[in-house]
């Protein structure tokens, strides 16, 4: 079976596709309930799958990733993963010790961008549709089954149908709040750039804009222009998921690793302490320091001193003294004296 | 615009501290220092000297970055984290010969020193540099580094007055200059 597929890529990609089909399969109650206005998003969406497991491959197969991925995977069912994963993926407590506007505008485009992706795509795949049995009762179906009966005047039936005009105010106001920081924040000027910083901003700005004209065509309008505007949206949107893998967005599919990461961390720094070789003080995870020795060692880096110790089994205070003693020859690492002050205040 | 290069003249330092202090007035340094300043002999003298990133042409810390937050800039700066992608697993920390890249655990970021990317981009120095009062920390081109390194050499190579390279780990963007004198067995300090 392994040698069935032409790279690891191929596999995963083969294995998705068959996902998605089989999830059509089973929630389209056997494709007998598709709805074909959103064929060109389904395409669309097979195209990001291979360009993201193109990327998410390649980023997997670097040796500090791999590491991470595979013990992460492992610890998954640790006691703290919900609530890391609830800050890390939901509230972004982590942004909000960044600052309340970074925050806010994360917020917005975030859980804009979050729940956007869960009304669309279980509608593109047919996992959730809606059925009228009665008059003036919709029916909504997931996967196949009847879930839930709505009014369709009342107030859950109104957040359905707005649900994306909804989202679509919270993308455009993060949008114009990480735009305005754009323009005015000095670090962020100089380092920006337009295809990695500015065209997903944009990307997001006109889905958002182009889906809300298409309401308002609706609303207003009585459907002009709305087959052309439609055409348009379906083409942003699209590029904008074939992007996805290869811009600033990737951090949303990624993301999750920091959970890997806090796990890691956390489960190891339980099991064993690396003591410092000089000071013996414990200042990091045995398996950690040994998974960096090995990362560094596959690219060819080793930092094995003539005193028998490897760089990264120093603490960060005795890494320095010792760069010290290598410039000036005074092995003041050995002595107890403690670092001086290093944190100005600004 | 001839390249130009942080040069780090060591035994010129006084121990100031201002480099600290500048640094933390750096575009997105968020008050807080990136850089160090190392007693040579603490309780014996007053000698310091600077320690900040070296900027490696190999940079550990990204080669041991699981999320390629760690970015190389056009200049050779070995640029801090990107906020976005950086999962927070400290393994640059880990990695760092030098001991360099700083931690927050509230912001779930690693910072570390940028070489002022947005100042040195632009050809002026780095923080630390342009308040560096005794010229510890020199923001020089390649032609004029080239010069201060010609002096060192003397009797026609026979003796070395810096030992430049052998104290580090591997190549490094930032260069460094140290006060041994005649092949290392004797110091200034």
């Amino acid at each position: 079976m392994e040698r069935a597929f032409a790279s690891k890529v191929a596999k995963r990609a083969f294995y998705t596709v068959c996902v998605l089909f089989l999830a059509s399969y089973v929630g389209t109650r056997f494709f007998t309930h598709i709805d074909l206005a959103l064929y060109g998003y389904m395409v669309g969406t097979v195209v990001f799958i291979g360009g993201f497991l193109y990327r998410f491959s390649a980023w997997a197969d670097r040796p500090p990733t791999k590491i991470i991925l595979k013990k992460g995977l492992r610890l998954l069912l640790r006691k703290s993963t919900p609530q890391t994963a609830v800050e890390h993926l939901a509230t972004y407590r982590f942004i909000w010790n960044r600052g309340w506007y970074r925050w806010t505008q994360h917020i917005l485009l975030g859980w804009g961008c979050i729940l956007s992706a869960l009304v669309t795509f279980p509608l593109v795949f047919g996992w959730m549709y809606f059925t009228m049995g009665d008059n003036g009762t919709y029916t909504v179906v997931a996967m196949g089954v009847d879930v839930l009966k709505v009014k369709a005047d009342g107030w859950i039936a109104f957040l359905f149908y707005n649900a994306l005009n909804i989202t679509a105010f919270m993308v455009i106001a993060g949008v114009c709040m990480a735009l305005y920081r754009r323009l005015k924040n000095m670090q962020a000027r100089a380092e920006q750039n337009f295809l990695y910083d500015f065209l997903p901003l944009y990307l997001l700005l006109f889905v958002s804009i182009t889906g809300l004209l298409l309401t308002a065509s609706n609303l207003f309008l009585h459907g002009f222009g709305h087959p052309v505007m439609s055409l348009i949206h379906q083409f942003l949107v699209i590029v904008t998921l074939i992007y996805l893998p290869f811009g600033k967005l990737a951090h949303i599919p990624f993301r999750p690793m920091s959970v890997f990461a806090r796990n890691y961390r956390e489960h190891y720094a339980e099991q064993e302490m690396k003591l410092c070789k000089v000071c013996q003080t414990g200042f990091v995870s045995a398996e950690q320091s040994g998974d960096v020795v090995d990362v560094l060692g596959e690219n060819g880096i080793r930092f094995e001193m003539a005193e028998g110790f490897h760089l990264a089994e120093l603490c960060l205070p005795c890494r320095r003294k010792y760069r010290i003693f290598r410039f000036t020859g005074i092995p003041t690492h050995y002595r107890s004296e403690k670092e001086a002050n290093q944190h100005a205040k600004g | 615009m001839a390249k130009q290069v942080l040069y780090i003249e060591m035994d010129n330092c006084i121990g100031c501290r201002s480099c600290l202090a500048a640094c933390t007035q750096c575009g997105g340094h968020d008050n807080r220092n990136r850089n160090y300043v190392m007693d040579v002999d603490p309780l014996q003298t007053r000698q310091t000297i600077p320690l900040m990133c070296l900027h490696c042409v190999n940079p550990a810390c990204a080669r041991s970055c699981p999320a390629q937050a760690i970015q190389i800039a056009d200049n050779g700066a070995v640029l801090s984290a990107l906020v976005e992608k950086c999962i927070g697993c400290q393994n640059c920390t880990i990695a760092c010969p030098y001991g360099i890249p700083k931690f927050d655990q509230e912001q779930n970021l690693m910072y570390k020193c940028d070489l002022c990317y947005d100042r040195s981009k632009e050809g002026i120095p780095p923080m630390c540099a342009s308040v560096c009062p005794t010229n510890t920390l020199q923001w020089i081109t390649e032609s004029e580094l080239a010069e201060k390194q010609a002096v060192h050499k003397l009797a026609g190579g026979k003796w070395l007055a810096s030992q430049r390279p052998e104290p580090l780990e591997g190549e490094t963007n930032v260069k460094i200059s140290l006060p041994g004198i005649l092949q290392g067995v004797q110091k200034l300090f």
